[in-house]
């Protein structure tokens, strides 16, 4: 099992700095160059989200990522902070194809990262705060 | 992220970003085109083809964008898609709002075209 981690201040200047961090991870698996930039934008979104709402308006903290290849070849990430609880029913769906001027604000990053990854779960509790774990099964 | 602003024939801006569209480098991108509105420039061409990643911030940003532009009775244009921001396109059905043209000065020639009734 392929296991690395990192940890950056949540702020957008550290973008850059997860989406590479994303990139040797999922290379070192051996996935392909659409497997990557999937990966990367999901993440991408996932940590936008958390500097924009959970840790915007004054919070402050860090981003700790935790990326596994798995065993049998699958990717799981985690992504952890200590902003604001973030609750993902409270997002609305975007109106993808239908009405995109309404776009709501922070769903369609939302809608990446369902649509990129296989399995999408947040979890909050008051001792560790959000947990963001993302799958995404080995490509065939 | 680096912007670089050209005109085109009509009255027309050609914006072209490089880099990545991410959160962290859209204002760059954003504040050239408000500046751009604000002094009255209204037809707007943006010119990706040097920008191979866009985020959900950059997406925001060329629709609010456009929604501007063409209430002060312009338009924002897209051309020469990286394919990877093409797919993101795709994706959120954006292809299908945006003009999307091969090159810059097909875009700004499109503004001199009737708009497509459908």
């Amino acid at each position: 099992m392929i296991k690395r981690r990192l940890t950056v201040p949540g702020r957008f200047e550290s973008l850059a700095q997860i989406a590479e961090f994303v990139e040797e991870t999922v290379r070192a698996a051996n996935w392909n160059d659409d497997e990557v930039y999937h990966v990367q934008m999901a993440v991408d979104e996932a940590c936008s989200n958390v500097m924009e709402h959970a840790y915007g308006s004054g919070w402050q903290g860090d981003i700790d990522l935790t990326c596994y290849i798995e065993d049998q070849g699958d990717l799981v990430i985690s992504i952890r902070d200590n902003g604001k609880p973030f609750d993902p029913s409270s997002v609305p769906e975007p109106p993808i194809g239908a009405d995109l001027e309404s776009l709501p604000e922070g769903g369609l990053g939302l809608y990446f990262m369902r649509k990129l990854m296989d399995q999408v779960t947040f979890h909050f509790d008051e001792k560790n705060g959000n947990m963001l774990t993302m799958v995404k099964r080995r490509p065939q | 992220m680096k912007v670089v602003q050209t005109p085109l024939a009509g009255n027309v801006v050609c914006v072209k970003a490089e880099g990545r569209l991410d959160a962290a480098t859209v204002p760059t991108l954003e504040q050239t085109m408000q500046r751009l509105l604000l002094e009255g420039q209204a037809k707007l061409v943006v010119n990706l083809e040097a920008v191979s990643y866009i985020s959900s911030s950059g997406l925001r940003v060329l629709l609010t964008a456009r929604r501007q532009s063409r209430s002060r009775g312009g338009d924002v244009f897209l051309c020469c898609l990286h394919p990877r921001v093409k797919e993101i396109f795709e994706m959120v059905g954006f292809m299908s709002v945006f003009g999307v043209y091969a090159t810059s000065e097909e875009a700004a020639s499109a503004f001199s075209q009737p708009a497509p009734t459908a």
